[in-house]
C-alpha cells in the first residue's frame, strides 16, 4: 500500500556532545558581554571606535551569535540537507579553535593591544571557520540533496569566511600597515559582511525552516525564499562595489532598499506561517523569535537616518552605536533566546529519553527548562534593550547603567535555564 | 479507524499502545496526530509491520518517534518481531489529525 516506505526520511541526529559545548560557550560569552557592558557604560557615550565597544561587539558577534549558530547548525544542517553531518571531529576542531581564539581577540581589543596574542586569536578563528566550512560543504556534497535553506547556510558561511579574512587583515593592519588605509576605514565593510552576509543570511535560512516547523504551519514558499536570497546577495555585492569604488553616499540606498525588500518578504513569510499554523497556542519561545523578526526593522531605520545625515556630512555617533546595539543585543539576541529553548530541550530530551520513547510517560522537552524564568528573562531583556537604546540616543549614563543591569539579569537567567536543561537527568520514578 | 490493517482486533491493540508514543514537540500522540498509516501482522513470520509518517520530512525528532513506535509495539507484542517503515507518500497533513487531536491543538 505504501511502496515508497523506507526509513530514508529519518534525520540522523548529530551527537549532543558536538552541539552542547557551543551552546554553553555562547551563554557564557553573553554573560561576560553583559558584565562588560556594566563596567563600560562611559564607552557608549563616546565614538564607537573605542576598545571596550570593540571588545563587547566581538564577544557578542563571535562568542554569542556565531558560537550559537555554529552549535545549532551542526544539529540543524543534517535536517536541512536531509543527510548527516560529515565529521564530528571537524566540529570539535572548529569549537576548540574558536573557543581559544575568541577570548584572545576580545582581550586584545579590550586592551587595544594588537600583538601576537590578538593575531593568534584572529588566526584561530579563521581556522575554526575553515573547519566549519569544510564540514558543512562536505555534508552537502555527500547528501546531494540541497534545498534553499541549506544554500542560505552555506552561502552565509562563505560570507563569514570573507568577513573573518577581512578581520584578520584589519588586525594585522593595526601593527604592520598592510592596507592602503587605516583599519577604521574598513570597519563598515567588515561589519556589514558579517551582519548581513553571515547573521542575516543564516538566521533567515534556518528561521524559514524552523518557524513553520515549530508552528506546525501548512505554509511553504521556496520561490519567495529564493527571492530573499537573491536580494541579500545582490545587496552585499552592490555594497562592496560602492564601498570600494565610489564615494557617493546616496548610492548606499541601493543595498539598503534591497535588504529592506528582503526583510519585508521574510516578514511576510513569517506572517503567512503564523496565520496558517495548525497549532493555535504559540509558546513564549516562538513569540520572542517572531518578535526578533520585527526587531530586524529597527537597525534598518537607524541606518536609513545615518545615511541621510551622512549625505549632509553630519555624523551622529549615538545613532551608529544604537544601530550596532540593535543588531547584536537586538534581533540576534532575541532569536537566540527563542531558538535556544526550542532546540536545546530537544537535544537533551533525545539524549536522556531516546531509549525510553514509547515505553511509558516521559516529560515533554519544554519541561526541561523553567518557563517562568524564561518569561522573566524575556521581560528583563526587553526592558534592558529599550532602556539601553534610549540611554545611548539621549547620552544618559544612569539609564545605560540600569539597562546593563537588566541585560545582565537576563543573561544570568538565560544561563541558569540552559544549565537546568543541560544537567537534566532521567527521573528514577 | 483510518489505519490500514489485515487484523482489525490486533491493530486496535497496537493503536492503544501507540497512543503512548508522543511527538515531543507537539505533545500529542502519534495516533491522534494521524501519523500511523498501516499496521499489518504476519502470523507465520510472527511479524508486526508498521508504516508511519512524520509531520515534516527529516523531523529532528523522527528517530525518537520511530524508536517509540518500535518500543511500544514490542512491549505489546513481545513474541513478534517489529518492523517499522517511514513514508511521506502520501505526506502527512493536518486533515489526518483526529477530532481529539484537533481539540488538543486548539486548546
Amino acid at each position: 500500500m505504501f511502496p515508497g516506505a523506507t526509513n530514508n526520511g529519518l534525520a540522523k541526529n548529530t551527537s549532543y556532545k558536538v552541539v552542547l559545548p557551543f551552546y554553553l560557550y555562547a551563554g557564557l560569552a553573553f554573560l561576560i558581554a553583559t558584565i562588560l557592558l556594566i563596567f563600560s557604560t562611559p564607552a557608549f557615550l563616546q565614538h564607537y571606535f573605542h576598545p571596550h565597544t570593540f571588545a563587547i561587539t566581538h564577544i557578542m558577534a563571535l562568542g554569542w551569535g556565531t558560537m550559537m549558530i555554529l552549535g545549532a547548525s551542526h544539529q540543524l544542517v543534517p535536517v536541512l540537507i536531509e543527510g548527516k553531518l560529515y565529521s564530528n571531529f571537524l566540529a570539535y576542531l572548529s569549537f576548540g579553535f574558536a573557543a581559544i581564539g575568541i577570548p584572545l581577540l576580545a582581550i586584545g581589543f579590550y586592551q587595544f593591544d594588537f600583538g601576537w596574542p590578538t593575531q593568534l586569536g584572529a588566526i584561530l578563528i579563521n581556522g575554526a571557520i575553515i573547519f566549519y566550512l569544510i564540514n558543512i560543504g562536505a555534508s552537502m556534497i555527500k547528501s546531494k540533496n540541497e534545498n534553499v535553506h541549506a544554500v542560505f547556510v552555506f552561502t552565509g558561511t562563505l560570507w563569514l569566511m570573507i568577513t573573518i579574512i577581512v578581520g584578520l587583515f584589519l588586525v594585522y593592519n593595526f601593527t604592520y600597515n598592510i592596507l592602503s588605509k587605516d583599519s577604521l576605514s574598513y570597519l563598515p565593510l567588515h561589519a556589514h559582511l558579517g551582519i548581513v552576509g553571515w547573521f542575516l543570511m543564516v538566521v533567515i535560512g534556518v528561521g524559514s525552516r524552523l518557524i513553520p516547523m515549530f508552528l506546525i504551519s501548512k505554509y511553504s514558499n521556496d520561490k519567495l525564499l529564493w527571492w530573499i536570497y537573491s536580494l541579500i546577495n545582490i545587496a552585499l555585492i552592490c555594497f562592496i562595489i560602492i564601498f570600494l569604488f565610489f564615494k557617493t553616499i546616496s548610492l548606499y540606498f541601493i543595498p539598503l532598499i534591497a535588504i529592506a525588500a528582503a526583510l519585508i518578504m521574510f516578514g511576510y513569510y513569517c506572517f503567512k506561517c503564523y496565520s496558517e499554523r495548525i497549532r493555535k497556542k504559540v509558546d513564549y519561545q516562538v513569540k520572542i523569535s517572531l518578535l526578533s523578526v520585527c526587531m530586524m526593522a529597527l537597525p534598518l531605520i537607524f541606518l536609513f537616518i545615518v545615511i541621510i545625515l551622512l549625505m549632509f556630512s553630519v555624523s551622529n555617533i549615538h545613532l551608529v552605536l544604537s544601530y550596532g546595539f540593535c543588531i547584536f543585543f537586538g534581533w540576534i539576541t532575541a532569536i537566540i533566546f527563542g531558538m535556544t529553548f526550542k532546540t536545546l530541550p530537544f537535544i537533551v530530551w533525545n539524549k536522556v529519553y531516546h531509549q525510553k520513547a514509547g515505553l511509558g510517560k516521559t516529560p515533554n522537552p519544554k519541561e526541561l527548562f523553567n518557563d517562568k524564568i524564561f518569561l522573566i528573562m524575556g521581560v528583563a531583556y526587553l526592558l534592558g534593550f529599550i532602556l539601553f537604546v534610549t540611554g545611548v540616543l539621549i547620552s544618559n549614563e544612569p539609564i545605560i547603567k540600569t539597562a546593563s543591569i537588566l541585560l545582565l539579569i537576563s543573561a544570568v537567567l538565560y544561563n541558569g535555564n540552559v544549565w537546568k536543561a543541560v544537567t537534566h537527568k532521567l527521573s528514577k520514578s | 479507524m483510518n489505519e490500514i490493517t489485515n487484523d482489525k482486533r490486533k491493530c486496535e491493540l497496537a493503536l492503544g499502545a501507540l497512543k503512548f508514543v508522543m511527538d515531543p514537540e507537539i505533545g500529542l500522540n502519534v495516533v491522534d496526530l494521524g501519523l500511523i498509516y498501516q499496521v499489518d501482522f504476519d502470523e507465520d513470520e510472527k511479524l508486526v509491520f508498521c508504516t508511519h509518517s512524520l509531520t515534516t520530512q527529516f523531523c529532528p525528532m523522527g528517530e525518537s518517534i520511530n524508536d517509540g513506535v518500535t518500543n511500544a509495539l514490542q512491549q505489546t507484542f513481545p513474541d513478534y518481531k517489529i518492523e517499522t517503515r517511514i513514508t511521506f507518500d502520501p505526506p502527512w497533513n493536518s486533515k489526518k489529525i483526529s477530532e481529539e487531536g484537533r481539540e488538543f491543538l486548539n486548546g
